[in-house]
């Protein structure tokens, strides 16, 4: 289906089925949501396009996943972040899990029915990932024994399923596995982490010799951290199409709740979100015409990272005492996640560090 | 034209505009068949020799012939062009005016208030002078962090430093994104420049520092390329002008425009 008339049709779609979330905000009202949405959008089949049809799929570019994406967060159907888990967890599955064992799982997750996690950072492994100490042994009988702890791992809580990185092997970047664990299995804690935004969405991990069956591991032996950069353009394509797209919506809604009428912070905050925008359209052409997308989307994550701080920033000043003084905290919630997007995902100076490396061709530090 | 033969028309006008500048530019651009290229393929044309007139540090007065081709006028006159400030300036064919006190090279005079002229292609191809600017400075200031010791390191190796060209790096790319993806849309046009005015602003910034001394003395490259940036910044708009039209759109309208899509 070609890209237009896939987004006519979706948003004649949504047009006609109410799927507003509630006046519930908080977290468990919105992983519910997240649910019903994706249950709506996969037994309607919108769910299924750009995704292959061994797992549940119809077919078609992925960039028709960029466009849903779009609508659901151009209509705050759900929130941004947590609906683009999917893009990276599910090209995981499809690339390193045993067919079959992708075949049944993908769609419980595109369905709704499960949420899944990603188990990467560590409390002694955040930039430095490549350090991480979680270590998986395997046992007599090819299973794999896991014991460590991940932090930062967000809807842990909820989560049914974890791709999680452990270490199976010597230091560095080959010694990393990584597995498809169920959540469910005997020696996992999962803790809540508060955070200064106030919704509970990361959580801590703790593995206490947590047995992980032999077929669970993926890819082979060491396949880890291939594992972990395979996903980066996965993230900074139809994830960031879609985080772009709410922030679009947000500066709307700042123009709708009659912010002061600064023409020079409005233009600029717009440039901002134009330019991530335009680069990130470039960026998914190029993935479209099958190009391999490799360190230059540090260029993406670091003009989104700016567009939403300064798209926020613009926000508190331009609506005087909003953040810190009013009853209804949707300014002031994201406000303050605004403050990690230069930290999660890599952080601005990881992201400077690849730039003057790999793409300036400075040599080493 | 294919890939090819961009390939080779690119090498042709780099090395031109490397050997000459002014008037003789603008004759060896008549020759090499800018007038055809621009009626014929101005997709390819203006951002190639915009660009090129950026990185090489060269000026000719195809803006005119850009801004007429807009307004449909005959070909040869030299319109008056807004500038920053309410002030109105021309773009002088014949090289004789020495009037831009910034750089002096620069055959541009201030005259009295134009007309209103179309500006939505002019901004787009300034847009990408300045980007070629700044690809200029950038260049210029990696060499020199690359061959210059101090402290028994190379400047290449200190991370503040590769800090501020990456982010020089940074602007230059978001502003070629939204240079290459505008469509016929004056705010497309008004929202490429700006991004390359500030993108060029930025990189002058970082630039300078990395360079040091040598990038402030007269005998360096690079400050020939910063008064370029200043002064193309201000030309049918600057920056800041047009953040603040942007901004005055957005008020007008009550929504963002999604200008592009997938």
């Amino acid at each position: 289906m070609r890209t237009a008339e896939f987004r006519r049709e979706l948003r004649a779609w949504l047009d006609g089925h109410d799927l507003a979330p509630g006046d519930d905000h908080g977290l468990d009202a919105q992983v519910a949501q997240l649910a019903r949405v994706r249950r709506a959008l996969w037994e309607a089949d919108w769910m299924r396009y750009g995704w292959p049809r061994e797992v549940g799929g119809l077919g078609g570019p992925g960039v028709l996943r960029a466009v849903l994406g779009e609508e659901v967060a151009s209509r705050d159907l759900a929130e941004p972040g947590i609906w683009s888990m999917v893009e990276v967890l599910v090209p995981t599955l499809i690339d390193y899990a045993p067919p079959a064992l992708a075949a049944e799982m993908v769609p419980r997750l595109l369905s709704g029915r499960e949420q899944w996690c990603q188990g990467f950072s560590e409390p002694g492994s955040g930039s430095d990932l490549a350090s991480l100490s979680t270590r998986a042994v395997r046992d007599n009988g090819g299973d794999w024994v896991v014991s460590g702890q991940k932090v930062w791992t967000s809807l842990a809580q909820y989560a049914a399923r974890c791709v999680l990185l452990a270490r199976t092997g010597g230091p560095g970047h080959d010694g990393i596995s990584a597995f498809f664990v169920d959540m469910d299995s005997p020696g996992i804690t999962v803790r809540p982490l508060r955070t200064m935004h106030g919704v509970d969405e990361f959580a801590e991990v703790f593995l206490d010799e947590v047995r992980v069956p032999g077929e669970r591991l993926l890819g082979a032996p060491g396949d880890g951290w291939k594992l972990a950069m395979d996903l980066l353009p996965h993230e900074r394509s139809t994830c960031f199409w879609h985080r772009i797209a709410h922030l679009h919506s947000r500066l709307d809604r700042l123009l709708a709740d009659g912010c002061e009428p600064d023409a020079g912070a409005l233009g600029a905050a717009w440039l901002d979100l134009h330019t991530a925008r335009c680069r990130s359209a470039l960026t998914q052409r190029a993935l479209a015409e099958g190009g391999r997308l490799g360190p230059e989307t540090s260029v993406d994550k670091i003009l989104l990272a700016t567009a939403e701080q300064r798209l926020f920033d613009t926000a508190r000043d331009l609506l005087p005492g909003t953040v810190e003084l009013t009853d209804e905290g949707a300014w002031r919630t994201e406000y303050l996640y605004s403050r990690a997007a230069t930290i999660y995902g890599g952080t601005a100076e990881i992201q400077r560090n690849i730039a003057a490396r790999r793409l300036l061709d400075l040599g080493k530090e | 034209m294919d890939a090819e033969e961009r390939e080779l028309l690119e090498q042709t006008l780099r090395k031109t505009m490397s050997g000459a500048s002014g008037p003789v530019l603008d004759a060896s651009l008549a020759d090499l068949g800018w007038a055809e290229m621009l009626a014929e393929e101005p997709g390819t044309a203006i951002p190639l020799v915009f660009r090129l007139l950026g990185e090489t540090g060269a000026h000719a007065s195809v803006l005119n012939d850009i801004v007429l081709r807009e307004t449909g006028g005959p070909p040869g006159r030299t319109p008056a062009l807004p500038y920053t400030g309410g002030l109105w300036v021309e773009w002088a064919r014949d090289g004789s005016a020495d009037d831009c006190p910034l750089d002096p090279s620069l055959p541009l005079r201030r005259v009295a208030a134009g007309g209103a002229v179309p500006l939505a292609e002019g901004r787009r191809a300034l847009g990408w002078w300045l980007l070629g600017t700044g690809r200029a400075m950038l260049a210029l200031a990696r060499r020199h962090v690359l061959d210059r010791h101090q402290f028994g390191r190379p400047l290449a190796s200190f991370q503040a430093l590769r800090h501020r060209l990456a982010e020089a790096y940074v602007g230059l790319e978001g502003a070629e994104a939204v240079l290459t993806a505008t469509g016929d849309d004056d705010t497309c046009a008004l929202l490429a420049k700006a991004a390359a005015g500030r993108a060029a602003l930025t990189a002058a910034r970082h630039c300078q520092q990395a360079l040091g001394g040598i990038g402030f003395t007269a005998e360096h490259d690079l400050h020939r390329h910063v008064k370029r940036a200043l002064v193309l910044d201000g030309l049918l708009g600057s920056a800041r002008d047009l953040t603040r039209e942007a901004g005055s759109l957005l008020l007008r309208e009550g929504r963002t425009p999604r200008l592009v899509d997938l």
